[in-house]
């Protein structure tokens, strides 16, 4: 398992570097020029060549790759060219709040989906089957751009309970943490479901149960614990995804995320801004997928052997 | 799986834990902001937003009415000795926010250093005819020019930083220190911006305590917001089908007033199709401005018939104008030798592509033009591009048509930029590749001669023959839509959406409650 581990470890470096290059030339394949975008409409061609010279932007591609790459290994970022300010600490300010608004939506989706994947197997065909089922698509099919405003105006204007955006205090975290919790809450209702009906059909949990154990008792430690694994693999996927993709929700309740940030740079062609978002949403994802794998080693032992 | 759920259940637990809402101070003035100002620097703010706030917290010698004329500022008065000299005249008892006089060497030491090309100031070219800076005594500075340079007082509007700010390549945050009258006491980088009133403003303190910029990017959530109460004011940022909904709520109104930022259609010249003159004025007999701007812009612009605006010094109303005349606009395509190959039946005459950005309004306005020139047979294709390459596109000169706002706009010498023939991208905004030897003529004497009334006989001119020759289309000049609490009171809004008005407004207690 150790050496699984340190191989899916090592995977982060070669990913990383992947990703980092790709975005770099493709960056600088699209059409957009920083320079321009900065200095305006009436800049002289001269001052604008002595920007160019000042950033760097005047040397060869290559050039300009090998000194990211170097700057990257050494953990420089660079400065963002709009703003002046240096890449790692716009990354590690929005990156938190991102991280933030992540481990809020995937709280609110366990609290959601965990009751009521585990009372829809336990009840099949049961009315609250039938209204997990019925909540688990509503939730999948609504896109969040309708659900968040939807949520701010129930909560935040028609109840005065919530603030309608920004950041700060836990009541700016509850609705835009309940707008990406609820979406993936419907797929982990299902899935809970799943894997907890097929995880109670096995025989070691008849065998328990004419044992003598109690059936609360049985689901808990036999049927529970083993419905897990699935359920890890998609939270780590999600998780992943929330790292990288909650632009849309960010937006809305003028979050201060990642992503944010990134569509930011890449409407204003800060080249280090997007290259450092990119390299870092990209180990993200794969250490978030990394974890997930690893967690479900610790949970499903005949695994390991494979 | 466990860490992950306790992670995730602690975060939440954790946020509960920080405590309840924080509630708006309720002396706080908030206004919400589409996007993050770029840099609050005044050497590189250029941005709108970032303007916003910088000419809240910096002064400059002089500063902008809106309209293409400039009041005193920290300067009490100037005069011209010369042509190419301007003596400035500095209030004693000016004063930056750390308290110490703004100087004469302060005002030096900030021009310089955007003339310094190491800053890589983009207002370096404004400065441009900038010869020497004399100090002639603590409140008395002289700026020679290489030439007659006439905007030149339009760039004097440059706020001032203390001398030892303005030594350093680029101040951020709450470093910065001007002598407007607002003070910078809070910057949470791209999220938040608070002011508070500067207690030795040389006009008098502000009565507003705090003032809050707000980084809101969803327009819905911004109408939202002021709904709720949490936002004091949005001006010109909400969607035009939001306004009747905020109209109902009792506690905000709305203010609409004349705005600069003057909407157009871009032609390419060098286009074998556009270069004909007669075709030119088709496409503007054939749009429908009244009616865009009625259904699509909710009434929210006036119809424009040039670049500058009727309040504007150097306006000239009696220019040619087009309204719609679809009858005329086919007879005049026709006469251009583009006969319609089936009359009435669906194949154009031609078709050109009309570039545009990715805004929602900005498609729905290509799809009203496209619908409009198919009238007279000419097949639009609409190109909607992301904002960046679209921008690109243009300074490339890659296009035919386009659609784009001049906004700020100031002195009337912007027609040199963007008419010379002299001034084709990169090196200006003769982006059609309009050549006109009497327009070059005129705008260089526009910019050269000192006497007013033959700058406004100049701009008249010019007026007339942009309307005449068409290089590019007016379409209509934007509104300024503010919608603001009504206990804002005293706030007067400007024609170019300077927030200046702030130090004289106040607020009128008792705080909102909501109205729903």
């Amino acid at each position: 398992m150790i050496r699984l581990a340190g191989r899916r470890v090592a995977a982060v470096v070669p990913t990383a570097f992947g990703v980092a290059t790709l975005v770099f030339f493709l960056l600088h394949a699209v059409p957009g020029d920083p320079v321009d975008l900065m200095l305006g409409e009436s800049a002289r061609v001269a001052d604008k060549e002595a920007l160019r010279e000042a950033l760097g932007l005047d040397r060869p591609l290559t050039q300009q790759y090998a000194a990211f790459l170097l700057g990257a290994l050494r953990g420089d970022l660079g400065q963002s060219i709009v703003t002046g300010l240096p890449v790692g600490s716009l990354l590690a300010a929005r990156f938190a709040a991102t991280v933030e608004l992540a481990l809020a939506a995937i709280g609110l989706a366990l609290l959601f989906s965990l009751p009521l994947g585990v009372a829809a197997a336990l009840r099949r065909g049961s009315w609250i089957d039938r209204a997990s089922l019925a909540f688990a698509l509503a939730v999948v099919s609504v896109p969040n751009f309708w659900l968040g405003p939807m949520l701010v105006i129930v909560f935040a204007i028609l109840l005065d309970l919530l603030p309608v955006s920004g950041s700060g205090t836990w009541a700016h975290l509850l609705l835009p943490a309940g707008t990406l919790g609820l979406a993936m809450s419907g797929m982990l209702t299902r899935m809970t479901r799943g894997s907890l009906i097929e995880a109670l059909s096995q025989d070691y949990v008849r065998t328990a149960r004419a044992k003598g154990l109690s059936y609360l008792a049985v689901v808990a430690k036999h049927g529970i614990v083993n419905a897990l694994p699935p359920v890890v693999t998609v939270i780590g996927l999600e998780f992943g995804s929330l790292l990288a993709g909650t632009v849309i929700t960010e937006t809305i309740f003028a979050w201060p995320g990642l992503g944010r940030l990134t569509i930011e740079a890449i409407n204003q062609r800060d080249y280090p801004v997007v290259q450092g978002c990119v390299l870092l949403i990209g180990i993200c994802f794969v250490v978030a997928n990394t974890l997930a794998d690893l967690l479900q080693l610790v949970l499903e032992p005949r695994m390991r052997e494979g | 799986m466990k860490t992950l759920v306790a992670l995730s259940l602690l975060a939440t637990c954790w946020a509960a834990c920080k405590g309840p809402p924080a509630a708006p101070p309720s002396q706080a003035v908030t206004i919400a902001l589409e996007s993050a100002p770029n840099d609050l620097d005044p050497r590189f703010s250029t941005d709108a937003n970032s303007s916003r706030i910088t000419g809240l917290v910096f002064a400059g010698l002089v500063r902008s009415d809106g309209l293409g004329a400039v009041t005193p500022d920290l300067a009490a008065s100037w005069e011209r000795e010369g042509e190419k000299t301007y003596v400035f005249h500095l209030r004693p008892q000016a004063r930056f926010h750390d308290g110490s006089r703004v100087l004469a060497a302060d005002v030096r030491a900030t021009y310089l250093s955007v003339l310094d090309p190491r800053l890589g100031s983009p207002k370096r070219e404004e400065l441009a005819p900038l010869e020497d800076i004399e100090i002639v005594d603590d409140s008395t500075v002289r700026f020679h020019l290489r030439k007659p340079f006439s905007p030149f007082l339009a760039a004097a509007t440059l706020g001032v930083l203390p001398q030892r700010l303005a030594s350093k390549p680029h101040v951020t945050g709450a470093a910065l220190i001007g002598a407007g009258p607002f003070r910078l006491s809070g910057v949470s980088q791209g999220e938040s911006y608070r002011l508070e009133p500067f207690d030795g403003y040389w006009g008098g303190a502000p009565r507003l305590r705090t003032v809050i910029f707000r980084v809101v990017p969803d327009a819905v959530v911004r109408g939202l917001e002021l709904a709720k109460g949490t936002i004091t004011l949005v001006q010109n940022a909400l969607e035009p089908e939001a306004l009747p909904w905020l109209r109902r709520r009792a506690h905000l109104e709305t203010i609409v007033s004349p705005g600069t930022s003057f909407h157009y259609l871009g032609l390419n010249l060098r286009h074998p199709i556009l270069s004909n003159l007669k075709v030119r004025r088709a496409i503007a007999l054939a749009i429908d401005r009244d009616a865009i701007v009625t259904h699509l812009l909710s009434g929210q612009a006036a119809v424009a018939t040039g670049l500058l605006t009727p309040g504007h010094w150097a306006y000239e109303p009696k220019v040619a104008t087009y309204e719609r005349d679809t009858v005329r606009a086919r007879r005049l395509l026709d006469e251009a030798g583009y006969l319609d190959p089936d009359g009435e039946g669906p194949k154009p005459r031609f078709s050109l592509t009309f570039k545009t950005s990715t805004v929602e309004l900005r498609r729905r306005i290509a799809e009203a033009l496209q619908f409009q020139l198919r009238d007279v047979g000419i097949d639009l294709k609409i190109r909607s591009l992301e904002w960046a390459t679209f921008y690109s596109d243009v300074r490339r000169g890659n296009f035919e048509l386009f659609s784009l706002a001049w906004v700020g706009i100031d002195d009337p010498d912007i027609y040199h930029s963007i008419l010379h023939s002299d001034m084709e991208p990169p090196y200006g905004n003769n982006r059609g590749g309009y050549v006109n030897p009497l327009v070059d003529a005129l705008t260089e004497r526009g910019r050269t001669t000192g006497d007013i009334e033959e700058r406004r006989r100049i701009y008249s001119r010019l007026q007339k023959i942009a309307a005449r020759d068409l290089p590019f289309i007016p379409l209509w000049w934007e509104k300024n839509v503010i919608v603001k609490d009504r206990r804002l009171k005293g706030f007067r809004p400007r024609p170019d959406g300077d927030l200046i008005g702030l130090k004289d407004a106040f607020l009128d207690p008792p705080p909102t409650r909501l109205a729903r």
